[in-house]
C-alpha cells in the first residue's frame, strides 16, 4: 500500500493502559499527520512516555488502537513495530554501554543488509552527529549529551519513517541541542515524521507545528503552538485552577 | 577488524593446530592427557562464553550438556553398539533440542533468576540420570569396554576445540554477535530496535549447548566410565565461569587464556599441594574478583593495550 502523502502517519485511538488502579493513559486519541514534526507535552505523569511506550509496543494496551498508515500495530512486538518503520529514543539515554559506538550503531541493521553497507550508514551518521571521532569508544564513556546525540543517530540507522523522541533536550547543552535540532528539521524535509516528548517550552513552541497536551492520561488540547500557549486548559494542568484551593479538580 | 587481522588470527589459529597435532608424538600419556583435559576446557569456557559473555545470561546449569552428551555417548556406544564418533553428533543434536526445549521459557528470567533456573535444570538431569535405570544404568553409571583411546581422543577434542573457536569467533565478530551483545546491555532497548530478541537468545543457548555436549562425549570415552556425580558435577559449571571471567567473558581470547590458566593452575596445585589447592584456588577467585572484575583482557583494554570493542 502506498501511504497517503499527505495523510496521517501514525494515530492513537482511545488508547487505554492502567498499572494497578492508576490510568496512566486513559482513552487518549491523536493523529500525527504525515512528514510533519509534533509535540507530546502534559505535566509530570501526565502519560506521555507510557503513550510512548504504548505506541512503540513496550507497553500492551489495555483497549484502543495505534493505527500506522492505516493499520492497526497496537499488541505488536517492539521489534515487529520497529521493523514497520517506527523507531524511538528514550528519555532515559539506553545507549549499549560497553559496546563502542560503531557497534550501537550496527547493532540496529537486520541481518540481511550487507556489512558493507550497514558501516558505511553508520559512518555517516555518526559524522552527522560529530562523535566520529568516538567512534571506538565505549558507550558509556560518552558525555550525557553525547549519549543522547548517538541514541538520535542509531535511531536513524534504519532510515525509519516514524521517529519519536522522548526528551531529546533535556541533559544535551546548548550547542549539542542546536545541532540535534537542525538535525531534525533535515529529516522533516525529507519527509520523516517526528512526534517529540519534552519539557523544553523553547523547543517545543518554536520546532513544532502540532501541538498535542496530555493531562491525567487523556488529550485535553491540540492546535498549533499559538493556540496551545494561551489555552486555558493547558494554563490550568500546568498551573492549576485560577480558582483559590482547587488544584487539578478532575 | 580489517580484513588483514583477520587473516592473521586465521594464520595463528592455523599455527596452534599444527603446533598441537604434533603434540602427542612428543609427550607423555600423562601430558597428553592434560593437554586433553586442558583443550576440552576452553571448549567448555568458550560455549559458556556466548550465551553468558556474548549475551548476558549467566548459567550455572551448563554442565548439564556436557552430561548429556556424556550419557548419550556412553549409551549409544554400550548399549547400541555405535561408533563412537557418531555419539558425538547424537550428543550435540540432543543437548541442542533440550536447550530449545529449556530455553524457551527459561530465557524469558532475568540475571540471578535464569542463572538458578539453570542450576536447577542441571540437578534435574543429573536426578533423571541417577534414577532412570533402564536407560542409564542408574547411580551405578556405565563402564565402557576396555580400549586403546589416548590418541584418537586427543585428536577429537582437538578437531572440536578448533570448531568451537572458529564459531566463537565468526560469532563474536559479525553483526549476529553485535546484537546478542546489545540483548546483554539492554534487552529493552535491543528489541526496540528492531532485534527479534527471543529467537537470538534461543539461537545462542543452542550454540553454547551443543559444543560442551560433544566434549561431554569425548571425555566420556576417554574416560570410559560415567556416573550421573562426575558428569552432572557443579563444579565444572563454576570452571567453565571461572574462566570466563579470568580470562575476560564477552571476547574470544579471553576464555581461551582462562581456561589455558585456571586449569594449569589447578593441575599444578593439586599435584603440588593436595590439602591446600582448594584454598589456594579459592583466592585466586577473590584476587581476580577484586582487581580484574572483567578478566585480563579488560585489564588489557583499560589500559589501552587492546582495542575496545569487537569490529572496528
Amino acid at each position: 500500500m502506498m501511504p497517503d502523502a499527505n495523510g496521517i502517519a501514525l494515530e492513537a485511538r482511545d488508547l487505554r493502559k492502567a498499572f494497578g488502579g492508576v490510568h496512566a493513559v486513559d482513552g487518549c486519541s491523536f493523529a500525527v499527520p504525515r512528514g510533519k514534526i509534533c509535540g507530546l507535552i502534559g505535566p509530570n505523569g501526565s502519560g506521555k512516555t507510557t503513550t510512548f511506550n504504548l505506541l512503540t509496543g513496550l507497553a500492551q494496551p489495555d483497549g484502543g488502537q495505534v493505527l500506522h498508515d492505516g493499520v492497526d500495530i497496537a499488541g505488536l512486538k517492539p521489534y515487529r513495530i520497529f521493523r514497520r518503520g517506527i523507531t524511538r529514543t528514550f528519555q532515559i539515554t539506553r545507549v549499549f554501554r560497553e559496546m563502542t559506538v560503531l557497534e550501537n550503531m550496527l547493532s540496529v541493521t537486520g541481518l540481511a543488509v550487507p556489512d558493507r553497507v550497514a558501516r558505511e550508514r553508520a559512518g555517516e551518521l555518526i559524522a552527522l552527529v560529530n562523535l566520529t571521532h568516538l567512534r571506538g569508544e565505549y558507550g558509556g564513556r560518552l558525555s550525557y549529551g553525547q549519549q543522547k546525540l548517538l541514541e538520535f543517530a542509531r535511531a536513524l540507522m534504519t532510515d525509519p519513517d516514524v521517529i519519536l523522541l522522548d526528551e531529546p533536550a533535556a541533559g544535551v547543552n546548548r550547542t549539542l541541542l542546536q545541532q540535534l535540532l537542525e538535525q531534525i528539521h533535515r529529516l522533516q524535509e525529507t519527509g520523516k515524521t517526528i512526534l517529540i516528548v519534552e519539557h523544553d517550552m523553547n523547543v517545543i513552541m518554536n520546532h513544532c507545528e502540532r501541538i498535542f497536551v496530555m493531562d491525567y492520561g487523556v488529550k485535553i488540547a491540540e492546535g498549533p503552538p499559538s493556540e496551545i500557549q494561551g489555552n486555558e486548559r493547558v494554563i490550568e494542568a500546568y498551573f492549576g485552577r485560577r480558582q483559590s484551593g482547587v488544584v487539578h479538580a478532575g | 577488524m580489517t580484513q588483514r587481522e583477520h587473516l592473521r588470527n586465521l594464520a595463528l589459529l592455523g599455527l596452534l593446530a599444527l603446533g598441537l597435532l604434533a603434540l602427542p608424538q612428543g609427550l607423555s600419556v600423562y601430558l597428553t592427557s592434560f593437554a586433553l583435559f586442558t583443550m576440552m576446557y576452553v571448549v567448555l569456557a568458550l560455549s559458556w562464553n556466548i550465551i553468558s559473555g556474548f549475551t548476558g545470561y549467566t548459567s550455572f546449569g551448563h554442565v548439564a550438556f556436557y552430561g548429556i552428551g556424556a550419557y548419550a555417548c556412553a549409551i549409544l556406544v554400550v548399549d547400541h553398539g555405535w561408533s563412537w564418533v557418531t555419539t558425538l553428533f547424537a550428543g550435540a543434536l540432543v543437548a541442542g533440542l533440550v536447550a530449545v526445549a529449556i530455553g524457551y521459557p527459561v530465557l524469558r528470567l532475568k540475571g540471578p533468576y535464569f542463572a538458578i533456573a539453570m542450576l536447577g535444570m542441571a540437578e534435574g538431569t543429573r536426578v533423571v540420570a541417577t534414577v532412570w535405570d533402564g536407560l542409564t544404568h542408574g547411580g551405578l553409571g556405565i563402564s565402557f569396554p576396555s580400549v586403546e583411546n589416548s590418541t584418537s581422543t586427543y585428536y577429537a577434542m582437538l578437531v572440536l576445540m578448533l570448531i568451537t573457536i572458529a564459531v566463537a569467533y565468526l560469532v563474536a565478530h559479525s553483526r549476529f554477535g553485535i546484537r546478542l551483545n546489545a540483548i546483554r546491555e539492554d534487552e529493552v532497548a535491543a528489541e526496540a530496535l528492531g532485534i527479534n530478541v527471543t529467537r537470538y537468545k534461543l539461537l545462542a543457548f543452542v550454540l553454547s549447548a551443543v559444543f560442551p555436549a560433544a566434549a561431554g562425549g569425548i571425555q566420556a570415552y576417554k574416560v570410559l566410565y560415567i556416573e550421573p556425580q562426575a558428569v552432572f558435577f557443579v563444579q565444572i559449571t563454576i570452571a567453565m565461569a571461572l574462566m570466563s571471567m579470568l580470562g575476560g567473558k564477552g571476547t574470544v581470547i579471553g576464555p581461551v587464556i582462562g581456561a589455558v590458566l585456571l586449569y594449569t593452575a589447578q593441575e599444578l596445585t593439586w599435584v603440588n599441594f593436595p590439602t591446600a589447592h582448594l584454598i589456594a584456588y579459592g583466592l585466586f577467585i577473590i584476587v581476580v574478583a577484586r582487581f580484574m572484575p572483567r578478566g585480563l583482557i579488560g585489564f588489557a583494554i583499560d589500559r589501552g593495550w587492546v582495542r575496545k570493542g569487537m569490529v572496528h
